[in-house]
């Protein structure tokens, strides 16, 4: 899986990087618009150790993200799985929390906990978490019948046991919606260190645009995809390797 | 109503509809885009177009907003615009990674780039004065290739100041967290300014030019096709232009500049935007200068500071670039605009 995401990055980022070149050439544009490939490889030689240890910097405020974000939407979504008055106002107010774009709430975020880790770490959180707790929400509040209808009708029915039924029936679909959710803390840990941060690729490519330098944006999206489709790729070996195991 | 004067009628409405269409006709479209949103840091653009000396050229000219992914020279470059607003960074980056651009004017004689401090702080007399200090700065902006140039020229080791990364936020400023804070002197530094006041503290700014260290703000530029190709649109153009600049930095036009530049952002209370003109005015037309004056010293130096800080990879020798006939020259005063550039 994990070489599988890596060559299917590749393939899309030369065949987005070929278009573009294509543009340039076609139009006769500068390296100022769009940077020739001996100029990106210049840049690459001159900016990629720094650029790769701020993409793991910005991986490793995503990865403790996700795991804060998975652990606070599976406890809400097991509280709110009932249709009840709670479970339905959970459902509102992530429908409503999410709707908002997170550039809004990002200046409040960085007032109250200025421009350092902890803001990065909360926008990744905020923006992996709503996503996540609508899918468990989903999967919780969906009974299996054909299994729970005998643990209720033999009175041996716990929500412990009702928050297992549903995860095992829902294996499947829970790991495909975690791994799926590492771009969406990896991108939102970038929003944050774009709008305001110290570290991190993001904040690298904000001050590339600054200085309108494609070069460097191209290298900055390179290690984003690589390191995003092995992050990727990993969890979803490891989430195969747990359905495995569970299910034989 | 009678035959005759129906008929009059619609021959009259033909007539109305038909000059109207060729007067549209006649006008070249253009399009200008901004470095930055309308503010009035753009009022002599937006007044050209308000007053109609684009008109009065036969210019139909559409001005557009511009910001960091918004660049008048990618526009150029992709044909999406015909006129542009670049810092003389840009310009310069842009001449050394190859592209074909001309730098025909120069709206601002002084930076409006310059740092705000409470004056409670003891003042800035000389550079070495900011050993020590929280300065902020915009890694990646113009703001910092200034600081670095003006700590170079004090023999300022960079571990002898702090500098801190700062956005439009300025809670650091207000906190007192950085103490000298990069502004656009014109709009942010008169509003913090303002704010600052109303908490009963006094400012003052701090001006890399005083120092020593003239770093080119926004100028007009085209690309070489179009200087070469259509000479006489780029003198109409630059022609309407300076004369909106000219009109919108007199006095006297002050209340129709003011009302123009609402128009188009209406987030800035009337008295700021009162304070913002006047402090636009003494940076586009001071006393000495000449609307539109390329500074070639200036644009030299400029080069100089980016090859020393390794921003460019060679001299791109920046005054082959400066097109001083169009900029350096005085307009007609003629109202109409005839555009004749003397």
């Amino acid at each position: 899986m994990l070489v599988r995401r890596t060559y299917q990055f590749l393939i899309v980022y030369c065949i987005g990087l070929a278009s573009l070149l294509g543009l340039k050439y076609a139009l006769s544009l500068s390296d100022y618009v769009i940077p020739s490939i001996p100029l990106i490889l210049e840049t690459a030689g001159q900016v990629f150790s720094d650029y790769l240890r701020a993409a793991f910097s910005t991986l490793s405020v995503t990865v403790l993200g996700q795991i804060i974000s998975i652990i606070l939407a599976f406890s809400v979504g097991i509280a709110g799985r009932k249709s009840s008055w709670l479970g339905s106002f959970i459902r509102a107010t992530a429908y409503n929390i999410q709707a908002y774009p997170i550039v809004a709430l990002a200046p409040i975020i960085f007032i109250l906990l200025g421009d350092g880790f902890l803001s990065r770490l909360l926008i990744a959180s905020i923006i992996c978490y709503f996503p996540l707790l609508l899918s468990v929400l989903g999967v919780m509040a969906a009974p299996v019948q054909e299994i729970e209808h005998f643990y209720q009708a033999t009175g041996r029915m716990s929500w412990q046991l009702e928050v297992k039924i549903r995860a095992f029936e829902n294996l499947s679909k829970l790991t495909t919606v975690i791994s799926g959710s590492a771009t969406l803390a990896m991108a939102g840990t970038i929003v944050a260190e774009f709008i305001a941060a110290n570290a991190g690729i993001g904040y690298s490519i904000r001050t590339a645009l600054y200085q309108s330098d494609l070069a460097k944006i191209f290298v900055a999206l390179f290690l984003i995809g690589i390191i995003i489709s092995l992050y990727q790729g990993l969890l979803e070996n490891i989430g195969q390797w747990i359905i495995q195991k569970k299910l034989g | 109503m009678n035959t005759t004067t129906t008929y009059s009628l619609l021959f009259f409405l033909f007539v109305s509809a038909f000059s109207s269409v060729a007067a549209w006709a006649d006008q070249q479209e253009l399009n200008y885009r901004l470095k930055w949103l309308f503010n009035i840091g753009a009022s002599g653009d937006i007044y050209a177009q308000a007053n109609g000396s684009f008109t009065a050229q036969g210019l139909k000219v559409r001005v557009r907003e511009g910001s960091p992914e918004k660049n008048a020279i990618n526009e150029l470059e992709l044909g999406r615009a015909d006129f542009g607003v670049a810092s003389a960074d840009q310009v310069i980056q842009a001449l050394d990674k190859g592209a074909h651009l001309v730098v025909l004017a120069q709206i601002f004689q002084i930076n409006p780039m310059q740092w705000i401090y409470r004056d409670d702080q003891p003042k800035i007399n000389k550079l070495a004065d900011l050993r020590g200090r929280k300065v902020g700065i915009t890694f990646g902006g113009n703001d910092e290739t200034i600081m670095r140039t003006l700590l170079t020229q004090a023999s300022i080791k960079e571990k002898e100041v702090k500098l801190s990364g700062v956005r439009f936020d300025f809670t650091p400023f207000f906190r007192r967290k950085v103490e000298i804070w990069p502004v656009y002197r014109n709009t942010q530094g008169v509003i913090l300014k303002e704010k600052l006041a109303q908490e009963g503290e006094g400012v003052r700014f701090f001006n890399p030019a005083d120092f020593g260290v003239h770093f080119v703000a926004n100028s007009i530029i085209t690309s070489e096709k179009m200087l070469k190709e259509q000479p006489q649109v780029v003198k109409k153009f630059l022609t309407a232009l300076l004369q909106g600049w000219k009109a919108a930095m007199n006095p006297a036009e002050e209340n129709k500049v003011l009302a123009a530049v609402k128009k188009m952002n209406k987030n800035t209370e009337d008295g700021i935007m009162k304070k913002q003109l006047a402090i636009t005015r003494e940076l586009v037309w001071p006393a000495s200068g000449t609307i539109g004056a390329i500074n070639e010293v200036a644009w030299k130096q400029t080069e100089a500071i980016m090859l020393r800080q390794g921003r460019i990879k060679q001299a791109v020798h920046v005054e082959k670039y400066l097109r001083q006939q169009y900029a350096q020259c005085e307009l007609t005063d003629e109202p109409s605009g005839t555009g004749v550039l003397k």
